[in-house]
């Protein structure tokens, strides 16, 4: 058994539009470890939701086409399922979670028997066993077993995404998709959501993709980082690595864009610029219009994964040079 | 030094230089997608003709001689060359009367639409912003109308004007009005709680401009589209209402009393009513085309 | 006026809005107090529902208060009517969250940013006041070739920078920023505030930040208040609050902002439990009280508490803090 409980290699996934072709995804490369957590950091139109919903099959096609790449879950093609297969895989070996705890659950059905209804739908089990499986699930979360009773409507933000997230772990999945799952609640609600869910992963021995924009919440919860850009993976390592050794301008920048780690009054260092437009990206490396330190090289070729030492890679042409050095790290 | 990105990419232009910057607004955005949508513009082109056709119908036909004078010899003659739709049970023109008859059933269809979207734009804007009394007070007189059949209305109206298109047009549009009324309040209602509205309450426009400027057209949307429906729908109901014999009176050639006149003949001379019924249904067919198109066209989730 | 002399440009004094809902008063803002001194930031804190943009828009009287009383530049406009806080709306004006509901998306935008040029008159010819517009995309970053676009062809940054030029363009004393940045990425977070804070350098305004994001407050604000279902818990200067905050709410909130930081000198978490109750017919008492953990005897016990000076400039509402 590999080590790894996902492997995404070379995949492109385009959305081809009235108005031309998204290029969503361009070229991804990434493993996620078993029983580990890896953070997928990046800006809107990153295509960190378009990840997510490929690893499933599930991106809309049309306008979505996954073009070419391998998804391999556990071992298993994803991408070469059939209908059958990716029933039996959704739900059982993956769940997800998505932003917005509001529209996830159904408002008629009491979120009891939602947890149940997915039990019983993965599992073979009886309608009664299921509920009684679901009660267990609404504890773990930190949710009262009376209250299983109860209409989605009746619980705050929250407690809505506990109960999501009791759905989602109510078949034992071995790989766990969170799209930006604490991104609607507040500061203090998100510390206590994230807290449990590090705390489920670990007993419940699942590896998890958490898609974030915020860096905050990766060195929390991660053991792994990822830092995505335009459709490509341009810096991934173990946290410590990515935050301790950055390497990427792009993660960099993101960095000294965040006003908590600034003293006050002290001028943020934004990126230039904007996000590249999907369907008409800029030749060479993708960041290379916004990047402080690019070169006529950067323009000419897509840079290639850099082994940086352990399992730290980093997409950047500059550092064919060995004395390369980020700002970042050259002052210590 | 501490200017930021923005400003790099920003040469100073004159006034001029920057006409060559022309934005897409969102009517021509609109525009542009509706013309992508094959049904919608056969639709547009067979009302822009029928409409072309109907103006000019009046120069090309003397109304006395063309359209209402009987001719005994001719009568109930089946499609020919020289008479393509046949001729009625008086000897008329089929083609001739259905072109001429064009301009009732549009005029009837717009007009009582336009009267219709006049008052319930007024109520339901009124209604819909203000909500409360004057809700309460347009929206259940809007709920005693929809639970009186258009047609009963259309019968005691009538009864009481006497039969003409006048009393026909004004029955037609209190229908209208109410389901206006219903929709421009349901909009306004959502676009009163976003925020430019209350942006430009914090710019200090006053309410009336406020309404005018920034809830109403951002309400047209599900009115314009709603338009073109009713207008076929109000065909479709003057038709009927002629055809009961409560619409427009014979030797008027509207198309429901056409076919009322011919439902007699239907076994023998089927053209008498075929051609007629042809002529509500394509039309009301090309409208309902294009109200689907721009519903299309208008609809933000195809944006992109 | 001396030189060195602080002018106060708003005084709040018990502000209150309640609103009255089927299942009671909705406490929304319950008796909030403050002073801004001109060209100063005063940064509001807090969690969804706990009022703080009920705050910013009573202050401009977007939303009538209850009660209480406010003084804007030596004017008391409590009692201004609708047509008088129209005049004033040139000296008070609001930068909004979403930037994409807060552009009318039919107008362009030259329409959009010389909107209340127009309507306040301050300009007269088309000419002097395209001049105008095209000045004001300037000031805020906004390329000119823009000039002709639409709000649904531009980006959150860009459209933020037309708020934020609509709000300029009546050369306005105060500023209500309400999560001006809270839709923006990271990287477009960072260009509109530096933004922000460069025009306050600049023209010298005076803001009222709002936001949930205490990083963000923490960078831009002079003073800090945070609030807490209707009130206010605690109010001192940034540097005060963050390396000595008092009420427990606020040591939870601050604990509980994820810190981008991995390895040993990462900060250790307090989590608080519980949820935010509702602002329906609240009792008098300490509204933290279910959720706090110092929660003593004399809590239970006790009125809500008052907000007291505890240190100088230090504010707070709590029975334990002594």
């Amino acid at each position: 058994m590999s080590d790894n409980i996902l492997e995404i290699k070379d995949l492109v996934v385009h959305f081809e539009t009235d108005d031309g072709i998204v290029k969503a995804i361009n070229g991804l490369n990434f493993n996620i470890r078993r029983e580990k957590t890896l953070g997928l950091v990046g800006e809107t139109g990153a295509g960190k939701t378009t990840t997510a919903l490929s690893v499933l099959n599930l991106v809309p096609d049309p306008p979505g086409k996954i073009k070419s790449g391998t998804i391999m879950l556990d071992g298993k093609d994803v991408l070469h399922m059939t209908d059958k297969e990716l029933e039996e895989m959704r739900g059982n070996d993956v769940a997800m979670i998505f932003q917005d705890p509001m529209t996830a659950l159904n408002p008629v059905m009491t979120v009891g028997d939602q947890i149940a209804e997915s039990i019983e739908l993965h599992q073979h089990v009886s309608g009664k066993e299921a509920f009684e499986k679901a009660k267990e699930m609404l504890k773990m979360v930190g949710i009262s077993e009376s209250r299983a009773y109860d209409y989605p409507h009746q619980f705050s933000g929250g407690m809505r995404q506990r109960v999501v997230i009791a759905i989602a772990l109510a078949c034992e999945p071995k790989l766990l998709l969170a799209d930006e799952p604490t991104t609607a609640l507040d500061v203090t609600i998100q510390a206590q959501v994230l807290d449990m869910m590090k705390d489920l992963i670990v007993r419940r021995q699942m590896s998890m993709l958490l898609i974030t924009h915020d860096l905050g919440v990766v060195a929390d919860v991660c053991d792994d980082v990822a830092v995505m850009y335009a459709g490509r993976i341009v810096e991934i390592g173990t946290a410590d690595e990515v935050f301790n050794a950055t390497r990427h301008p792009y993660t960099e920048g993101l960095f000294d864009s965040l006003p908590n780690l600034k003293a006050r009054g002290e001028e943020l260092v934004p990126i230039k610029g904007l996000m590249p437009d999907p369907m008409n990206l800029p030749e060479g490396c993708t960041f290379y219009p916004r990047c402080p330190y690019a070169t006529d090289a950067c323009k000419a070729k897509e840079p290639q994964l850099y082994h940086m030492g352990g399992t730290h890679y980093v997409a950047c042409t500059a550092y064919q040079d060995p004395n390369f050095r980020l700002r970042r790290n050259s002052n210590g | 030094m501490t200017k930021t990105t923005a400003n790099a990419e920003q040469a100073v232009m004159t006034k001029e230089s920057l006409k060559q910057f022309k934005g897409r607004s969102m009517a021509q955005e609109t525009w542009r997608r509706l013309l992508k949508n094959k049904g919608a513009v056969i639709g547009m082109c067979f009302m822009i003709l029928l409409i072309i056709v109907a103006i000019l119908s009046q120069f090309i036909y003397n109304y006395e001689a063309d359209i209402i004078t009987m001719s005994a010899g001719s009568s109930a003659q089946a499609p020919t060359l020289q008479h393509i739709f046949g001729t009625d049970k008086y000897g008329r023109d089929i083609f001739a009367r259905i072109i001429y008859g064009a301009r009732y059933s549009l005029l009837i269809g717009a007009g009582s639409v336009f009267i219709g979207l006049a008052v319930g734009i007024l109520l339901g804007s009124l209604a819909g912003f203000y909500g409360g009394f004057i809700d309460n007070l347009v929206m259940r007189a809007n709920d005693i109308l929809y639970a009186i059949p258009n047609i009963m209305i259309a019968v005691v109206v009538v009864s009481i004007l006497g039969t003409s298109p006048a009393s026909l047009l004004l029955s037609l549009s209190i229908s209208a009005a109410s389901a206006f009324a219903r929709i421009t309040r349901a909009a306004v209602m959502t676009i009163r709680g976003q925020e430019y509205v209350e942006s430009a309450y914090a710019m200090g426009l006053p309410t009336w401009k406020v309404i005018l400027r920034h809830i109403i057209p951002n309400c047209l949307s599900p009115i314009i589209v709603q338009v073109t429906l009713a207008i076929g729908n109000n065909i479709i109901a003057a038709s009927s209402l002629s055809f009961l014999g409560v619409g427009i009176a014979p030797p008027m050639p509207e198309w429901g009393a056409m076919l009322s006149d011919g439902r007699q003949f239907i076994r023998s001379y089927p053209w008498m009513c075929i051609f007629p019924g042809l002529a509500i249904m394509v039309t009301v067919l090309a409208l309902n085309l294009m109200g689907d198109g721009l519903r299309d066209a208008l609809d933000p989730k195809m944006k992109k | 006026m001396a030189e060195n002399e602080k002018k106060i440009l708003l005084e709040v004094d018990h502000l209150t809005k309640y609103f009255t809902t089927p299942k009671g008063q909705l406490h929304a803002v319950d008796g909030v107090s403050f002073q801004l001194e001109e060209g100063k930031t005063l940064g509001i804190v807090g969690e969804s529902g706990c009022g703080k943009s009920t705050t910013g828009r009573s202050v401009l009287k977007l939303i009538e208060p209850t009660a209480g009383k406010l003084i804007f530049d030596g004017e008391d406009i409590t009692k201004y009517s609708k047509s008088k806080m129209r005049k004033l709306r040139t000296e008070m004006t609001m930068i909004f969250q979403d930037p994409f509901s807060s552009l009318d998306p039919r107008q362009s935008v030259m329409q959009l940013i010389s909107e209340p040029i127009r309507e306040h008159k301050l300009l007269r010819g088309n000419d002097a006041i395209e001049q105008r517009t095209l000045e004001l995309m300037d000031t805020v970053g906004l390329a000119r070739r823009f000039v002709n676009a639409y709000p649904h062809e531009l980006d959150g940054g860009r459209r933020q920078r037309i708020g934020i030029a609509r709000a300029l363009a009546v050369n306005p004393k105060l500023v209500v920023c309400d999560e001006p940045v809270s839709a923006l990425d990271v990287s477009i977070q960072a260009q509109i505030l530096n933004l922000l804070k460069q025009l306050q350098k600049d023209i010298g305004l005076t803001y009222i930040f709002i936001t949930h994001d205490l990083s963000v407050v923490k960078y831009f604000s002079d003073d800090i208040a945070v609030m807490y279902l209707g009130q206010m818990v605690e109010k001192a200067s940034a540097d005060e609050l963050f390396a000595n905050p008092m009420h427990p709410y606020t040591q939870a909130l601050l604990s509980a902002i994820p810190i981008p930081v991995v390895g040993k000198d990462k900060p250790q978490r307090r989590l608080i439990r519980g949820e935010i109750t509702s602002p329906v017919n609240l009792p008098d008492q300490c509204r933290f009280m279910k959720r706090c953990d110092a929660c003593q005897e004399c809590c239970k016990e006790g009125k809500n508490p008052e907000l007291r000076e505890v240190a100088p400039g230090h504010f707070v509402a709590c029975h334990c803090v002594k």
